[in-house]
């Protein structure tokens, strides 16, 4: 803010500001006294806006403003009165300052000059409208997703068999990284969620069952849909969650600090060193993985057999193989490495599509679980009517 | 407040202490940031520059010493003091750290919205006024910052910065990673503006041109101190101190000096 005065003033204390409109021969003055900054100007808007454009009796009527009595003035100040002032103008009053320093000049003039410049406004959109454009664009959205998964997909596949002819251009290291990080390091979590989902389901049957006498069947039904759909959901979903992200995001961190643009530019291709040891890694971990989450489960059923029907574990095993045939096993395997190419793809996509900013590398990272998540469930429905189809 | 030299002391720093870990950037740190001048604080990288100025407004916790701020000692604050002197100065972050989520002109509202209690349409003009004061377009003002460029991205940060017409900004780089016709607009607008509104400007920069043509002062900080303040001019005339030497006698430095190039064409 401008200060009339540049000398210290010892007081902070500013006066109050005010106005008092009179007139004095043929000039309407607009007094103005006190600190017309910002902080005071919600009163004064006001009082301004209360104030009525005094009417020329006849043209050589003049307006002034006296800004003599101002202490301190800012942008918003000098607004206030230039706003005053071009009302006077248009009213039919030629309207000059007076008692302005050089340093107020300056700023009213600035202020006038800026205020000059048309103010464009936002396009509203009504909520039909907006909500029929957001549908028009995800619908199309839809459809440039599936494009740009087939189209990635076979990228993938050309590359894969550009691989076996060409065997050096494998990248070991980079593919045991991602063996550890996606499969030995989700290990534990998906031992934990599986062994309670299949504990769970057990209590849950038995005491549905109980209505028919049923309870040993429970058995049937956990050892069934665990190895059937439990085991291979619950850890395809797992590990979209924590591996898909984790491609998008460091694929996608990669590509806003223009690091895959440098790899292009020295002959590497991106294909090659980040997407191919990814997919070949899930490709790998996820049946394991899957392996791991069936015994779990099974596992867990075991143990709420043994608290609630009082099935000894031997006894229980011994069940589970007069029911189990190795078919069962084999229907929910069959879907992992599927489901681990979907993730695979839809994670490194996802990454390769960020742009320069750390918000669409966040929503990139959203949508690429929430994608990888919906076709994981999409293909387990395909398989279950397809294998309902051959009879299995 | 304090008054030395016939000059009114915005900001007064004693005895600075910092380290990070085992590094010790500054021993003991003296500044005065004086009403009405243009300071741009110059150093060699790593020699706490950026620091300082978050120190000053409250960002880090020095170890030792103190900084007063408008006469008031900044840890004897209490709450509501230290949000008014808030509202007396404005920063520029390096690209601006605008609001991501908010449009331009919202950006600028913000400390309105925040701090005052003013009518929408007035806000809407007074943020229209301060684009238009640091020379963006108005149709930049329902943007979103995503949308705009490095050196506009400055500009509305400036715009923020002034939106409650402080005493004071802090710039920091200003003019870092524009192209230099950018830069000497940029130069221009910060001395029009310190004119126009009475500013007082401390600024972190390594830009020698800037230095020149807009700053008053200079304060060098070298030796995890501020080893000289002065004019550009009497930096460079009589340095003093070896990285001083460097940096206002060397190569880039004669290229940008206004005295060099009197020289030249006289």
């Amino acid at each position: 803010m401008l200060k009339r005065d540049n000398q210290f003033v010892l007081q902070t204390e500013t006066e109050a500001p005010g106005f008092r409109v009179e007139l004095r021969g043929t000039t309407f003055r607009l007094v103005a006294t006190g600190a017309w900054t910002i902080t005071e100007a919600t009163v004064l808007d006001q009082e301004l806006q209360r104030l009525k454009v005094p009417i020329p009796p006849s043209p050589d009527f003049t307006g002034e403003m006296d800004i003599s009595g101002i202490a301190e003035i800012d942008t918003a100040g000098a607004w206030l009165l230039q706003r005053t002032a071009g009302a006077w103008q248009r009213g039919g009053l030629k309207t000059r300052y007076a008692g302005a320093t050089d340093s107020f000049r300056i700023l009213i003039e600035e202020v006038h000059r800026r205020g000059q410049a048309e103010k464009p406004d936002i396009d509203t959109v009504t909520p039909f409208k907006h909500f029929l454009e957001t549908t028009k664009t995800s619908m199309a959205g839809i459809w440039r997703d599936a494009l740009a998964l087939t189209s990635f997909l076979g990228e993938v596949s050309a590359a894969s068999v550009r691989l076996v002819r060409e065997p050096w251009r494998f990248r070991p290291i980079s593919f045991i990284h991602h063996l550890d990080h996606a499969g030995l390091r989700a290990l534990p979590i998906i031992f934990l969620i599986c062994f309670l989902i299949g504990a769970v389901v057990m209590q849950q049957g038995v005491v549905q069952l109980a209505y028919f006498g049923a309870e040993p069947m429970a058995v049937n039904m956990v050892a069934i849909l665990s190895l059937r759909e439990v085991g291979i959901l619950l850890t395809s979903i797992m590990v979209a969650g924590r591996s898909g992200s984790a491609f998008t995001a460091e694929i996608g961190s990669m590509k806003m600090r223009e690091e895959i643009d440098a790899m292009r530019t020295l002959g590497i291709d991106p294909m090659d060193t980040l997407v191919l040891p990814r997919v070949a890694a899930l490709v790998v971990a996820l049946p394991l993985l899957t392996f791991m989450g069936d015994i779990a489960a099974l596992a867990g059923g075991g143990a709420m057999a043994w608290v609630m029907l009082g099935l000894d574990p031997p006894i229980y095993i011994e069940k589970l193989q007069e029911i189990i045939s190795f078919r069962h096993f084999m229907v929910g395997m069959i879907k992992a490495p599927f489901a681990a190419v979907v993730i695979a793809l839809v994670g490194c996509l996802e990454g390769l599509r960020v742009e320069g900013s750390a918000e669409s590398l966040g929503s990139h990272v959203t949508s690429a679980v929430v994608k990888a998540i919906f076709l994981v469930i999409c293909i387990d429905g395909i398989f279950a009517m397809f294998l309902a189809g051959i009879g299995q | 407040m304090i008054v030395e030299d016939g000059r009114e002391v915005l900001i007064r720093v004693r005895g600075l202490a910092k380290s990070f870990g085992s590094h010790q950037i500054w021993e003991s740190l003296d500044l005065d940031v004086y009403r009405g001048e243009i300071l741009a604080i110059v150093g060699g990288s790593g020699q706490g520059k950026s620091v300082l100025m978050r120190v000053i407004t409250g960002l880090v916790q020095p170890d030792d010493g103190i900084v007063t701020l408008f006469g008031d000692e900044s840890h004897t604050l209490t709450a509501e003091a230290r949000l008014a002197i808030e509202k007396r100065w404005g920063i520029l972050f390096q690209d601006g750290a605008l609001f991501s989520s908010l449009t331009v002109l919202q950006n600028v509202q913000v400390p309105m919205r925040e701090h005052l209690d003013l009518p929408q349409s007035m806000m809407d003009d007074l943020a229209f006024l301060k684009l238009s004061m640091v020379g963006l377009p108005p149709e930049a003002a329902h943007k979103f910052p995503s949308e705009l460029s490095g050196g506009m991205r400055k500009r509305a940060g400036l715009a923020r910065a002034l939106a409650l017409d402080p005493e004071i900004v802090f710039l920091d780089e200003p003019t870092a990673g524009l192209d230099p016709i950018g830069a000497t607009e940029f130069d221009h607008l910060i001395r029009k503006l310190q004119q126009t509104l009475g500013l007082t400007v401390y600024m972190v920069t390594h830009d020698l041109d800037t230095i020149f043509t807009v700053c008053d002062r200079v304060a060098v900080l070298a030796d995890k101190k501020i080893v000289r303040t002065g004019s550009p001019a009497e930096l460079q005339s009589k340095p003093d101190h070896p990285w001083i030497e460097e940096y206002f006698c060397g190569e880039r430095a004669r290229a940008a000096s206004p005295a060099e190039e009197r020289r030249v064409v006289g």
